[in-house]
């Protein structure tokens, strides 16, 4: 009896480190971050003062910020498309048991576990005006001249696209990986009793089942590119002529660079309510085929 | 549940925890010398022993202080420093920070002034409304046009072009021959923006040393028709093929690389390059003004200096004078001459003071500072009262780089004057 007590204060003492942890680093800035939205707040001014609501106004027309949000959008939604696709497939292909695979599985997650920082200098190294990769394409007679991967917007935006699908799909492959295997091999028994094979059987058995995992994955790819920062901070600084300054990014220099740190933390609130709205959006219709599946 | 005691006890020691991981007060120590906290930016040249020694060295110089050395993650130690005055902890000496970001908040302490007008060639050049918050101690041009003899000679060119219809035709001889006339480390912004800052400088600030003070009176402007015209010129060497197409692809890093092995002839860049000028080639290179119109010489011209003081140093007086020791040894000035290209300012030293071994390039440029012409303050990087405003040198280089894909200047330039009206409310 004493050591169930005991037991359960242990719990308890637990839990609230984790309530206080999560108040006191989570809750407590962005109740300050909503506060400071509302003022004019430079750290390098003696006087900040409450504007009311001037810096949600202004964000309507801060065309920096319209073209931050287009870009973090199209990045969010393609590399979410190309990751999870690009997982379903490894996971399909590294769905065996043997040693091999199992070896080939850690590789494919590597990605995830490196530093963004770290991802994005090893890939500047390949897709810089006299890197890696255009020195192959001219030896093997591709490009005439190197080719500005970073270096015009829109090879940017694909690059950026290319390394941020590269790590995610680390992530995706294991969800579905984790995904193909908790479905019942019986299923995959009873349909090749039935003659269900190829890409029938993965149409009607594996990827309904796949339901679950697709609605963890796609949500969190989601989220995690809306908020990227590292990768693109090194890769491109944003650059070139700002064509790929994510919001994250845009946040972190008015915070830091202009030292508007209200109106950062307005657009902060912004991108907050964005992710938020994007994810429940994408979440609950997921959800919905969960269930009519 | 949880007994509200428990919770207590769990939230006092959570903040004695982060209070005492906090805690930066308490200047002195138990043998009785103030701790004065001093942000340093490390690079390949001004590498830890530098620092360490050229600290050891004004330590030596002010007895009673104590130096914790903190470097900035990276090269930029405004941002940096913004970041520890955002969380507490704003350093008691900043070296090389531009104090016009600072001085509004009332976060620096000027030098005693009669020490400055003995000690320094000029003064004034990072003065900010009268006072000096960084000693002198060194100086810039931004942007030289650095050349590849060798390569002129190949195309032709028997001298340096003086004027704006020389300089083309330069590039048009050099394009002809199959050498690329322009490097440009375009991936980086400010490498990027250099060009605009020899324009601007050269044909606006040179024809009138107060635009950027008429800028923030609002009696000019970036769209102005003048202004435009400049930068138009940007947009004709683009135009003209004068830069490589992928030049917004390549790092500031590999354009020194690539200029000084010979894939490009002219390289227009700050006076830092003379330090990355190869010593075994160097009389392969040569310097030029950033040309104008009319071909007179116009120096984009930037004071640069040592250390700025916090004014809630723990001992603002002990700081001032480990700044001084610091900033008047001329061992740490050997190094920044020798691998910064930084020009000396000294009052009453020559280079031979401070035993230096620079190249024949180095000597030439380091001549535009002592001779007698039109210096102005480099657009975008002077630290002085031309201090552009926070944040604007990111919408800048944002326009150096829009202009290389896009032919709108006029628009480009309503967009700086719209960031500039940002900036300064």
């Amino acid at each position: 009896m004493r050591k169930k007590h005991s037991g359960e204060r242990g719990l308890a003492l637990l839990a609230a480190l984790a309530l206080v942890l999560y108040l006191v680093f989570l809750v407590l800035p962005l109740l300050l971050s909503l506060r400071s939205s509302f003022t004019n707040e430079n750290p390098l001014k003696a006087t900040n003062e409450y504007i009311g609501f001037a810096n949600y106004t202004e964000m309507a027309g801060d065309d920096q910020l319209r073209a931050s949000l287009t870009f973090t959008l199209i990045l969010a939604f393609g590399v979410t498309v190309a990751a999870n696709v690009l997982g379903v497939a490894f996971a399909i292909l590294l769905n065996r048991t043997s040693l091999s695979y199992r070896v080939m599985r850690t590789v494919a997650f590597l990605p995830q576990v490196l530093s963004g920082v770290i991802v994005a200098f090893v890939w500047q190294t390949i897709l810089t005006q006299n890197g890696l990769l255009n020195t192959a394409l001219m030896k093997i007679g591709i490009l005439d001249e190197p080719y500005p991967w970073l270096g015009s917007p829109n090879a940017a935006l694909f690059s950026i696209g290319v390394v941020v699908t590269w790590v995610m799909t680390g992530f995706t492959t294991v969800v579905y990986l984790a995904a193909l295997q908790s479905i019942p091999l019986e299923l995959h028994d009873m349909a090749s009793l039935d003659g269900v094979r190829g890409t029938q059987r993965f149409r009607k058995i594996t990827w309904p089942l796949l339901a679950p995992g697709t609605t963890i994955s796609v949500t969190i790819s989601l989220i995690t590119v809306l908020k990227l920062y590292d990768i693109i901070t090194v890769l491109t600084g944003g650059g070139p002529a700002n064509s790929t300054q994510s919001t994250a990014l845009y946040i972190v220099k008015l915070a830091f660079t202009s030292d508007r740190v209200g109106y950062a933390s307005a657009v902060a609130m912004l991108l907050l309510a964005l992710s938020a709205v994007v994810a429940l959006t994408i979440t609950s219709a997921l959800r919905r085929r969960e269930i009519s599946l | 549940m949880i007994r509200k005691p428990l919770l207590a006890a769990c939230v006092a020691g959570l903040l004695a925890f982060t209070a005492a991981c906090g805690s930066g007060e308490g200047g002195g120590n138990e043998s009785g010398e103030t701790a004065l906290t001093y942000l340093v930016f490390e690079t390949p040249s001004l590498d830890a022993k530098f620092w360490d020694d050229s600290i050891a060295a004004a330590t030596a110089q002010t007895p009673g202080v104590k130096i914790n050395k903190i470097v900035a993650p990276s090269t930029d130690r405004d941002g940096y420093a913004k970041q520890l005055q955002q969380s507490g902890q704003f350093p008691d000496l900043l070296q090389s920070i531009t104090p016009s970001n600072f001085v509004g908040a009332g976060l620096l302490k000027p030098y005693d002034k009669t020490w400055i007008d003995a000690n320094f060639l000029l003064p004034s050049a990072n003065s900010l409304k009268g006072e000096v918050y960084i000693p002198p101690t060194n100086s810039q041009i931004v942007p030289q046009v650095y050349y590849n003899k060798k390569l002129f000679t190949d195309a032709g060119i028997s001298a340096a072009p003086k004027t704006w219809a020389e300089f083309l035709d330069a590039c048009a001889k050099l394009k002809a021959k199959g050498i690329n006339p322009i490097e440009l480390g375009g991936a980086d912004p400010f490498a990027a923006s250099m060009p605009l800052v020899g324009i601007i400088s050269a044909d606006i600030l040179g024809k009138n040393k107060n635009w950027l003070q008429n800028r923030y009176a609002d009696k000019v402007k970036f769209a102005d028709q003048d202004v435009v015209a400049a930068v138009s010129k940007y947009r004709t060497l683009v135009t003209s093929g004068y830069f490589d197409k992928g030049a917004l692809g390549v790092k500031y890093a590999d354009s020194i690389t690539r200029f000084t092995t010979g894939k490009s002839a002219m390289y227009p860049m700050g006076s830092w390059f003379l330090g990355s000028v190869p010593k075994d080639t160097a009389d392969n290179f040569g310097s030029f003004p950033w040309p104008t119109d009319s071909g007179d010489v116009v120096v984009p011209f930037v004071g640069g200096g040592s250390m700025a003081i916090s004014a809630k140093a723990k001992d603002t007086a002990k700081a001032e004078k480990f700044g001084q020791a610091w900033s008047l040894n001329t061992k740490n000035l050997k190094a920044l001459i020798e691998t910064d290209g930084a020009f000396p300012m000294i009052k009453g030293k020559t280079l031979e003071d401070y035993g230096v071994t620079v190249t024949q390039v180095f000597k030439d440029s380091y001549a535009y500072v002592g001779q007698d012409n039109n210096k102005v303050n480099a657009i975008g990087w002077a630290t002085n009262d031309d201090a552009l405003p926070p944040g604007l040198n990111d919408a800048f280089y944002a326009a150096a780089q829009a202009l290389f894909t896009k032919d709108d200047v006029a628009g480009e330039m309503r967009k700086l004057d719209d960031a500039w009206k940002t900036a300064v409310q």
